[in-house]
C-alpha cells in the first residue's frame, strides 16, 4: 500500500495540484479528459452520495425541527440557533474534553503499539504471517459483539478483568459505572480495535523499504533502536501521517463501542461529541435532530482542521 | 509477465462471478420484498405491511403465523419485518417522512405519543376500532388530549421476584414485606447470611426509568416535580441500597437482562423485573416467589406499564384503511389476544381475556392485580412531556448512584433540566 | 534472541491481543444461568450448545447474503477508486488536490447520517431493502480509503514504466489496466481486505436500507437473538463466532498475498 519508498523522494499520500505542473503532461489535448475520465465514478459517487446527505445534516442543524415537522415539513429556519443551544449545553465541554482526551490517547497507543507490532512481526520468523492475519479478526466482529464482550470483562461483579485483578490483591474497579473509569475503559477497548488497522498500514509501509538501507545502518554499526529511529521510522513519515490521519477521522466518528459499553454515562462520564450527536438525534424517546445535526457538523469541522493541516504538512515536506 | 496475465484473469474471473452474483441478489431480493413506488403507497395493492418490534421472532413463530392468518382472513397478503424496538420510532419517523409508512404499526407505549404528535398515526375514531373493552389505565398511554391512537397488544408490568431458599436461609418471610423498611430489613439479613440483596437495571436509558418508577411513584412523588422531598427520597433508597451492598455496583450498567442474568444465579434475593421473566423463573433452577413492589408508606406502588400498541399510521390512500381496521381487529380480538400475550407472557388489555388468563394459570393473579394497579408513563397528559423527564431522570440517578452528585444535587440538576425542555 | 523465541513471543502477543475473542466463545458456550456468575468461568464446563444450534439453524442464509454482500463491496470499491487513484498518482489533472480534500472529508461524515440521506434516495430508486443496495452503501465506506490508498501506492511506481509503455503506443487505459495495475497488486489487495472488512462489519446501512428486505447481512441476522425485552447472549456470541470462521480463513489467505512482497515490479534506487 505504503508508497514505494526509494532514498530520493517520499511521495506525499495527497498529491499537489496540477497547477504549474513539474511533469511535462501529454502533448494531445484529451490528456485533460481523459485523466477526469478515470476520475468520473468517484466524482459521481460523490455527489451522488455524500453531497445529499452532507446537505441534508447541514438542513436539520439549521432548522428549528420537531417530530412532527420533521415529518411533515415545514420547520422554521432558525439560522445557528441550535449551534447556539450546543454550545451553551452543559454537556458540551465535558463532550469536548473527552473528546480530545479519547481521540489523543486512542491514537498514541494504537499507533505505537501498531508500529511496535509491525517492525515486531517484519522479522519473519515462523508463523509471523499467520499470526499477523490472526491480529485482524477483531475488525471481523460486529462491533455490538465486541463492544459487548469488552462490557462483559469489564462488569464490576462479574468480569474477568476485575477477577484477575483479585488474584493480585487489587481491590475491584468499577470500569464502566464509575464517572472516573468509564472514560478510561472505553479507550482501552477503541484502542483495542484500532490496533489492527495500524498495524497493517505500518507493515505495508515498512515492506516498502528495501532491505539494502538496514544492510547500510548495521555495516555503520547502528543498534537497533538508534537504527528504528533514525533509518525506519523517517521513512515511514509519509504513511505515518496518513495512518495518523485516517485514525484520527476514524475515531472522531466513534460511537459504537461507546454507545455499546457506557451509553455515554454515567452522568456524561464518557460522552464524546460523537455519542452525544447521536444521543441527541437517535439515542432518546425524543429526538431533537437540530442539535444533533449541529453537533455533527462539528465534528465534521473538527476532522477538516485537521485535514487541512496535514495537507499543509504534506505541501512543505517534500524529501 | 505471467503472473500479471494470471492477474489479470483471476482479476476478471472474480470480477465476473461477483456482478452475477450481485445482480443475482438484486433480482431475487425485489422479488421478496414489497417495492414502494413512490410517496404514497407502502405496498403494492394486495400487500399489506406490518411491523413490530419482536425481532426474536421469525416466520416459523406463532406471532408471525398469527400475521398471516389474519392477512389470509382478511384477504390480503402480509409483508412482516421485525425491528429492535429502540431503532423504531426513528424508522417510523424516517419512513413517515418519506410516505413510506407501514400500514399496521406495532411499537411500545411510550412511544405513541411521540408519533401521534408527528402527525403519523391515525386516530381509532379514525379507524374505526373499538377500544370500548379496554382497561382505562393501559388505554391511557395512547391517548393525548381526549384521542386514542391506538390499542395495546397487551401488558406488562415490574414486580419483585424472590428465591425461596436464599430467604429461607436468612429467615425472611417474603409475605412480611409490605413497605420500604421492612424489604431494607431484609436485604441487610440477606447481606448478613452471605448472599446478594437485590439487583436491577439503572442503565442510562429508558429501561432504567421504567425500573425507577414504581419506587418513585411509590414514594408518592409526581413526575412534574422530580426533585420534591419524596422523589429525592426514592433516589435516596437506592443509593443507600448501592452503598450498604445490598444492591450491586453494576445495576448502573445493568439492562432487565443482565439483571435477570444476575437473579439467576442463585445469588440474589430479589431482582426487580417483569411479566416476560416468567418463562424464564420456571427455568431458573431454585424455588421462586413474586411480590407487588412495596411504597415507602406501605401497600403496593404503582408501577409502569410495559407494552405495545397497535397502531394505524396515515397513509396517502385512506381506502386502505378498511382492511387495516380488520387486521388490527383480528390481532386484537379475544381468543387471538389470548394466544399472542401468552406467546408474550404479557397480561391482556381487557378485563374478560385476563380472566381467562388466570383461569387458565392461577399464578397470573398476581400479575393482573400488578397491571390493574399500574400506570402508564405518558398518562396524566404527560404525552411528550414524558421523554424530556424521562431522560433528565435517569442521568440523575445515573449520577447519584455512581457517586458523582448527592441525591439531592442529582434530582435537583434534572428537575431543572426537564422543566427547561417541558416549557 | 533466535526464531523460535520471537514466535514464541508472538503467540503470546497474539494470545493477549485475542484474549477478548476466546471470552466470546466462552460466553458462547454458556447457559443462561451462568452468565453472571461471580466469579466468573474461565472455561464453560457446563456448557451448553444451544447457542450455535439456533445459530446454525437461523443464520446461515445471513452469512451467505453477507459474503455476497463483502465480495460485491470489493469488487465496486477497487473498480471505482483503482482508476481514480491511477489518475491522481499518474494524470495529475487540474483540480486533484480539492478532489482529494473532498475525499477526506467525505470520510468524516457519520454513517448515520450517509444513512438517513441513502435512505430517501433508495426509495426513489427502488432499491430500498435489497443487497444490491447495501453494496452500493457499503462501497461509500471504502471509496474514499480505496482512492487514498491507491494515489500513494501508484505515485510510488516509477515514471520509467509508464513513459516504457507509452512509447509502445498505449494510450492511458492500456497503461492503466496493463502495466500499473498488476504493479499495485498489493494495493489492490489491501483496498479490498479492508473494503471486504467494513462491509462484513456494518451495521448502520444494513439496518437503515436493507431492514425489511427478504436478503440480510449477518449484523441484522443477530437481532433476532435480540428480543424487545429479552436477549440470547450465549446465540449472539454464537453467531459471531461462527460468522468469522470463513472470513479469518479468508484473512490468512489474503495476508500471504500482500506478503508475497513487492518483488513484481517493484521501485529500485
Amino acid at each position: 500500500m505504503a508508497p514505494h519508498v526509494t532514498t530520493r523522494a517520499s511521495v506525499p499520500a495527497v498529491p499537489e495540484t496540477g497547477a504549474g505542473a513539474r511533469r511535462p503532461r501529454s502533448a494531445r489535448s484529451g490528456g485533460h479528459w481523459t485523466a477526469w475520465a478515470f476520475l468520473a465514478p468517484v466524482v459521481v459517487y460523490l455527489v451522488a452520495f455524500y453531497a445529499y446527505p452532507l446537505y441534508r445534516n447541514l438542513d436539520l442543524s439549521l432548522h428549528r425541527y420537531t417530530v412532527r415537522s420533521f415529518v411533515q415539513g415545514g420547520a422554521p429556519f432558525s439560522g445557528l440557533d441550535n449551534y447556539r443551544t450546543v454550545f451553551d449545553a452543559p454537556t458540551f465541554w465535558p463532550a469536548l474534553t473527552h473528546t480530545a482526551v479519547f481521540t489523543g490517547a486512542s491514537l498514541v497507543f494504537q499507533f505505537s503499539i501498531g508500529m511496535a507490532l509491525a517492525i515486531f512481526f517484519h522479522q519473519h520468523f515462523r508463523l509471523s504471517a499467520t499470526l499477523r492475519a490472526l491480529f485482524l479478526v477483531p475488525w471481523l466482529l460486529p462491533l455490538i459483539v465486541s463492544a459487548s464482550t469488552w462490557s462483559w470483562m469489564l462488569n464490576s461483579d462479574s468480569g474477568i478483568v476485575n477477577s484477575a485483578l483479585g488474584v493480585f490483591g487489587i481491590g475491584p474497579v468499577n470500569w464502566l459505572t464509575s464517572p472516573d473509569w468509564s472514560l478510561v475503559s472505553v479507550t482501552i477497548a477503541n484502542i483495542w480495535i484500532g490496533i489492527p488497522f495500524n498495524l497493517v498500514v505500518l507493515y505495508s509501509g515498512l515492506q516498502a523499504i528495501p532491505s539494502d538501507i538496514y544492510e547500510a545502518a548495521a555495516l555503520d554499526g547502528a543498534t537497533p533502536w538508534s537504527t528504528f529511529w533514525r533509518v525506519t521510522f523517517p521513512l515511514l513519515r509519509p504513511v505515518s501521517a496518513i495512518t495518523l490521519l485516517l485514525g484520527l477521522i476514524y475515531t472522531l466518528k466513534v460511537f459504537d463501542i461507546i454507545w455499546i459499553m457506557t451509553k455515554g454515562g454515567p452522568a456524561d462520564g464518557s460522552t464524546t461529541l460523537a455519542t452525544w450527536s447521536y444521543r441527541l438525534g437517535f439515542g432518546n424517546l425524543l429526538p431533537s435532530f437540530g442539535p444533533g445535526a449541529a453537533v455533527g457538523n462539528l465534528l465534521i469541522v473538527l476532522a477538516m482542521v485537521f485535514g487541512l493541516l496535514y495537507i499543509r504538512m504534506q505541501r512543505r515536506a517534500p524529501r | 509477465m505471467i503472473s500479471s496475465n494470471v492477474t489479470r484473469r483471476r482479476v476478471r474471473t472474480v470480477a465476473a462471478v461477483t456482478l452475477t452474483a450481485c445482480l443475482a441478489a438484486a433480482c431475487s431480493s425485489t422479488t421478496g420484498s414489497s417495492t414502494s413506488s413512490g410517496a404514497g403507497s407502502s405496498g403494492s395493492n394486495g400487500t399489506y405491511t406490518i411491523w413490530d418490534p419482536y425481532p426474536q421472532f421469525d416466520d416459523s413463530a406463532d406471532w408471525v403465523k398469527l400475521l398471516q392468518k389474519c392477512g389470509t382472513d382478511t384477504g390480503v397478503a402480509i409483508k412482516r419485518t421485525g425491528y429492535d424496538t429502540t431503532d423504531l420510532t426513528n424508522k417510523a419517523l424516517l419512513a413517515a417522512q418519506q410516505g413510506n409508512s407501514p400500514d399496521v404499526l406495532i411499537v411500545d407505549n411510550p412511544v405513541v405519543s411521540t408519533l401521534a404528535d408527528a402527525g403519523v398515526l391515525t386516530t381509532t375514531e379514525e379507524m374505526k376500532v373499538d377500544t370500548s373493552a379496554v382497561e382505562p389505565n393501559l388505554l391511557a398511554a395512547g391517548q393525548i388530549d381526549g384521542k386514542t391512537y391506538g390499542i395495546p397488544i397487551g401488558a406488562n408490568t415490574l414486580a419483585l421476584y424472590y428465591n425461596k431458599e436464599v430467604l429461607t436461609a436468612a429467615g425472611v418471610d417474603a409475605a412480611q414485606i409490605k413497605d420500604w423498611a421492612s424489604l431494607t430489613a431484609a436485604l441487610e439479613k440477606v447481606k448478613a447470611a452471605g448472599k446478594k440483596g437485590i439487583t436491577f437495571s439503572a442503565i442510562g436509558t429508558e429501561e432504567g426509568s421504567f425500573q425507577f418508577l414504581p419506587w418513585f411513584w411509590g414514594a408518592g412523588a409526581n413526575l412534574t416535580q422530580l426533585d420534591s422531598a419524596q422523589g429525592i427520597s426514592a433516589l435516596q433508597l437506592w443509593s443507600d441500597w448501592l452503598k450498604n451492598g445490598y444492591a450491586p455496583n453494576s445495576v448502573i450498567n445493568n439492562t432487565q437482562t443482565t439483571s435477570w442474568q444476575e437473579f439467576a444465579t442463585g445469588q440474589f434475593a430479589f431482582a426487580e423485573n417483569g411479566t416476560w421473566q416468567l418463562a424464564n423463573a420456571e427455568k431458573a433452577g431454585f424455588e421462586y416467589g413474586i411480590i407487588p413492589i412495596p411504597s415507602s408508606s406501605g401497600g403496593t406502588a404503582p408501577a409502569p406499564t410495559g407494552g405495545e400498541f397497535v397502531t394505524a399510521p396515515v397513509q396517502t390512500d385512506t381506502g386502505r384503511y378498511a382492511t387495516s381496521q380488520k387486521l388490527i381487529s383480528c390481532l386484537t380480538n379475544a381468543d387471538n389476544a389470548y394466544t399472542t400475550d401468552t406467546t408474550l407472557s404479557y397480561i391482556a388489555a381487557t378485563d374478560a381475556v385476563q380472566a381467562k388468563q388466570v383461569a387458565g394459570n392461577p399464578d397470573l393473579k398476581v400479575w393482573v392485580e400488578a397491571v390493574k394497579a399500574a400506570k402508564g408513563r405518558t398518562s396524566d397528559n404527560l404525552g411528550t412531556k414524558y421523554p424530556k423527564i424521562s431522560e433528565p431522570m435517569w442521568t440523575g440517578f445515573q449520577a447519584a448512584l455512581s457517586g458523582a452528585k448527592s441525591p439531592q444535587d442529582a434530582f435537583t440538576a434534572a428537575q431543572a433540566t426537564a422543566a427547561a425542555a417541558t416549557k | 534472541m533466535n526464531r523460535s523465541m520471537k514466535t514464541a513471543i508472538g503467540i503470546m502477543l497474539t494470545a493477549i491481543m485475542l484474549f477478548p475473542i476466546y471470552w466470546m466463545i466462552n460466553v458462547s458456550f454458556t447457559k443462561d444461568t451462568d452468565m453472571r456468575a461471580d466469579p466468573p468461568h474461565l472455561f464453560p464446563l457446563h456448557g451448553t450448545l444451544e447457542g450455535y444450534r439456533a445459530v446454525l439453524d437461523q443464520q446461515l442464509p445471513y452469512l451467505g447474503t453477507s459474503l455476497l454482500i463483502a465480495l460485491g463491496t470489493v469488487a465496486l470499491t477497487v473498480i471505482v477508486s483503482a482508476p481514480a487513484g491511477y489518475s491522481l498518482a499518474k494524470l495529475r489533472p487540474r483540480g486533484a488536490g480539492a478532489l482529494s480534500f473532498v475525499l477526506l472529508v467525505a470520510q468524516m461524515i457519520p454513517g448515520v447520517i450517509m444513512a438517513m440521506g441513502f435512505y430517501s434516495i433508495y426509495l426513489k430508486l427502488g432499491v430500498l431493502n435489497s443487497a444490491a443496495g447495501l453494496v452500493l452503501a457499503d462501497s461509500t465506506i471504502a471509496v474514499p480509503f480505496g482512492v487514498l490508498i491507491f494515489t500513494a501506492f501508484m505515485s510510488g511506481v516509477p515514471a520509467e514504466l509508464s513513459a516504457a509503455a507509452k512509447i509502445d503506443g498505449a494510450g492511458a487505459f492500456r497503461t492503466f489496466w496493463s502495466v500499473i495495475l498488476p504493479v499495485s497488486r498489493n494495493a489492490v489487495v489491501t483496498v479490498s481486505l479492508f473494503a471486504f472488512l467494513w462491509a462484513w462489519s456494518d451495521f448502520v446501512f444494513a439496518t437503515t436500507l436493507d431492514g425489511g428486505g427478504a436478503q440480510q447481512p449477518i449484523t441484522l441476522g443477530i437481532y433476532r437473538y435480540i428480543g424487545n425485552n429479552n436477549q440470547e447472549w450465549n446465540a449472539i456470541m454464537a453467531t459471531a463466532v461462527v460468522a468469522s470462521i470463513p472470513a479469518t480463513l479468508l484473512l490468512i489467505v489474503a495476508q500471504r498475498y500482500v506478503a508475497a512482497g513487492v518483488t513484481a515490479g517493484a521501485v529500485k534506487d
